[in-house]
């Protein structure tokens, strides 16, 4: 098989079934959210065994197939760019549906139960699920890992080969080559987020390594502090590059339906490259909670986490008011879903900066607000850089029915995570089966409530999204069209 | 209450940001060339503030965080409070007391929180069931949490770390008279 880029159909190929792959999964893991919350809702009844089996599989899930999607939007900008391999994105593709597919096996037959992020020693210790659905998820998420990590350190070559190192970070905007045109915009960006990536996955597997260790040997120990953070770091570190990579297709597309260049300036170049060190050291506000983590961290957690939110909104939003503003844009789908999916980001951006307070944290943390934010800058956020994605790619002619689509996701994505900050609000605890057993009636009431109208949301969401692949089949182009 | 602080703050945020969107997206189907200078005008003066804010709350808050407030003075009453599948158990010199604690109100009570087999979340709430502190209970490890009980009645242990099945049920209670 050939590794180029001169065979542009084929470049559409793979990435046309890296989005099929995701939006499938993305669909099943929704459908498993509203399960969940019509649980927690006293719609219907679900044994908690099942219920933590299902919330497993939703994160794990999510976070997998998300940052998978980034991943191949990332490789999609880098292909205008540069050549990066066919051949390592249909490996990595093979291991993400693999290892995806496994998890569906380890946790819905299995009853894998240990959350997304798999506390340790949670796995291991007086398990309510077979040992072997534990090896299964370890190997699975390796597999997955290794994926990423052959496309992402490949994006990174065929990057570095094309622009080398200094021109794809946006450095030579600081040298002598300063008066030498930049590189676009989403090599920079696909480059600080192949790099964050593939930290994130390394520490990852690092610790996916002790947790397979400890399936062989159950009497080996390791800390769970270490653990916590290497979890955090690996797990933190993927969903948030999974959002710079669709900000990057916005960086690369927006420019074509605004008539207006995005160029890589100096404040460009220097947002990016803080962006990725604020990417690496803002997991520690998952850690707050932790008082015996040295307290410098948690500082650094929080530096980290407001920090982002300069050259996020200085940068990028403005840089999308730029090109907006007085552009005399036609609002057709892509250009909608992609500011929409800005504007998510930004919301729960907002809120989870509020969030990344340690002396909000105290009385946040582990509550609905968390799912709230990061369902916020997800669910209307990146997918909606997602579907705009996928609209560039396969193109409808149906654009009314995909806008009816973007509009009943729309309504239904922001009901739904409004139920979740109403939570937090009220101090309703996460990851509860049912809210039952807590002795506050009131409470219970709120919860259930909130919980019952979050599964309606999220079902409009649903329904909104099947509107969208709709207008795909029903306005399907010829793939000459697409050629982007 | 922090939690209508934080949520107020957020919601004005919020409403700011999309009523911001919105004039740009009307805008945006007028066409004018030179259209997007005023944005980058206007982008200095929005990251001078932004920063000049961040810097300020950052300053504010971490004044105010849990950390800070184990560097006090010494508590009133010392608390070992163990998580465990799924179950709370509180121990006062060294005797077990169960689940269930009796405090005097006005106190100021340091909890050494531990945990004896997965990560627990140590999470108290007030008689009207508002999270009032909380801290990680994490197996090998003790973190301590100052709370002052100024108001009587019944608060609530509730587990806030998914541990296992039993997570939603594993309670504690703090009488305090």
């Amino acid at each position: 098989m050939s590794t180029g880029t001169s065979h542009p159909g084929r470049d559409r190929r793979v990435i046309v079934v890296w989005m099929v792959t995701s939006v499938a999964l993305f669909l099943v893991m929704v459908t498993l959210g509203i399960l969940m919350r019509l649980a927690q809702g006293d719609v219907m009844a679900i044994t908690p065994q099942t219920f933590y089996a299902l919330m497993t599989m939703h994160g794990l899930g999510m976070a997998g197939t998300l940052f998978s999607a980034g991943i191949a939007m990332v490789w999609y900008v880098a292909a205008r760019h540069a050549r990066p391999s066919r051949l390592a994105m249909w490996i990595a593709w093979a291991l993400f549906l693999a290892g995806g597919l496994a998890l569906l096996a380890a946790t819905l037959i299995g009853k894998f139960a240990a959350g997304w992020y798999t506390l340790y020693p949670l796995p291991f210790l007086k398990a309510t699920w077979p040992g072997w659905s534990t090896g299964l998820t370890i190997v699975s998420l390796m597999a997955m890992g290794v994926g990423w990590l052959v496309a992402l350190l490949d994006i990174l070559r065929a990057l570095a080969v094309e622009h080398g190192i200094a021109r794809m970070f946006a450095w030579d905007r600081f040298g002598a080559g300063a008066g030498r045109e930049a590189a676009p915009a989403g090599v920079l960006i696909g480059a600080v987020c192949a790099v964050a990536g593939v930290l994130g996955t390394i520490v990852g597997a690092a610790s996916l390594m002790m947790y397979l260790f400890q399936w062989f040997a159950p009497a080996t120990q390791f800390d769970p502090l270490l653990l916590k953070n290497s979890m955090f770091m690996f797990g933190h570190t993927i969903v948030n590059v999974a959002m710079y990579c669709g900000i990057g297709v916005v960086y690369e597309l927006m420019p074509g339906f605004t008539g207006r260049p995005w160029k890589v300036t100096k404040t460009v170049a220097v947002a990016w490259n803080a962006t990725l060190a604020f990417i690496l050291f803002a997991y520690f506000h998952h850690l707050y909670m932790d008082f015996a983590q040295p307290v410098t961290l948690h500082v650094i957690g929080q530096i980290a986490s407001y920090s982002s939110a300069v050259p996020a909104t200085a940068v990028t939003v403005f840089g999308l008011g730029g090109q907006l503003h007085r552009s005399g844009l036609r609002w057709s789908f892509v250009p909608a879903a992609f500011t929409l999916g800005i504007l998510g980001w930004v919301l729960g951006g907002i809120t989870a900066v509020v969030d990344s307070t340690i002396a909000v944290n105290l009385v946040f943390h582990n509550t609905l607000w968390v799912p709230a934010h990061f369902h916020t800058y997800f669910l209307v956020g990146f997918v909606l850089l997602l579907f705009g994605f996928v609209h560039h790619l396969l193109g409808s002619r149906a654009e009314r029915l995909a806008k009816s689509g973007l509009v009943v996701m729309l309504t239904g994505g922001y009901l739904f995570v409004l139920m979740f900050f109403l939570g937090g609000l009220w101090s309703v605890p996460r990851r509860f089966a049912s809210y039952q057993a807590i002795p506050y009636p009131d409470l219970v009431a709120h919860a259930t409530r909130f919980a019952a109208w979050g599964a309606v949301g999220g079902s409009l969401f649903l329904l909104g999204a099947l509107l969208y692949a709709a207008s795909l089949v029903t306005g399907r182009q010829p793939a000459p069209d697409r050629e982007g | 209450m922090v939690q209508s602080l934080a949520a107020l703050v957020s919601l004005v945020l919020a409403l700011i940001v999309v009523a911001v969107a919105l004039v740009v997206v009307r805008r945006a189907s007028r066409r004018d060339p030179a259209g997007y200078a005023n944005v980058y005008r206007v982008r200095r003066y929005y990251a001078i503030g932004l920063i000049g804010a961040l810097a300020v709350l950052l300053v504010l808050t971490l004044a105010r965080t849990p950390y800070a407030a184990a560097a006090a003075p010494p508590p009133d009453l010392k608390v070992e409070a163990f998580g465990w599948m799924w179950a709370w158990e509180f121990v006062v010199d060294g005797e077990s007391r169960g689940p269930r604690l009796e405090l005097p109100a006005g106190k100021l009570v340091e909890f050494a929180v531990s945990a004896r087999d997965v990560n627990h979340g140590f999470g108290i709430y007030d008689p009207q069931g508002r999270l009032v502190a909380q801290t990680q209970a994490m197996p090998g490890y003790v973190n301590p949490l100052r709370v002052r009980f100024d108001e009587p009645g019944t608060y609530h242990v509730l587990c806030l770390e998914y541990c296992g099945l039993g997570h939603a049920v594993m309670m504690g209670e703090i009488s305090v008279q």
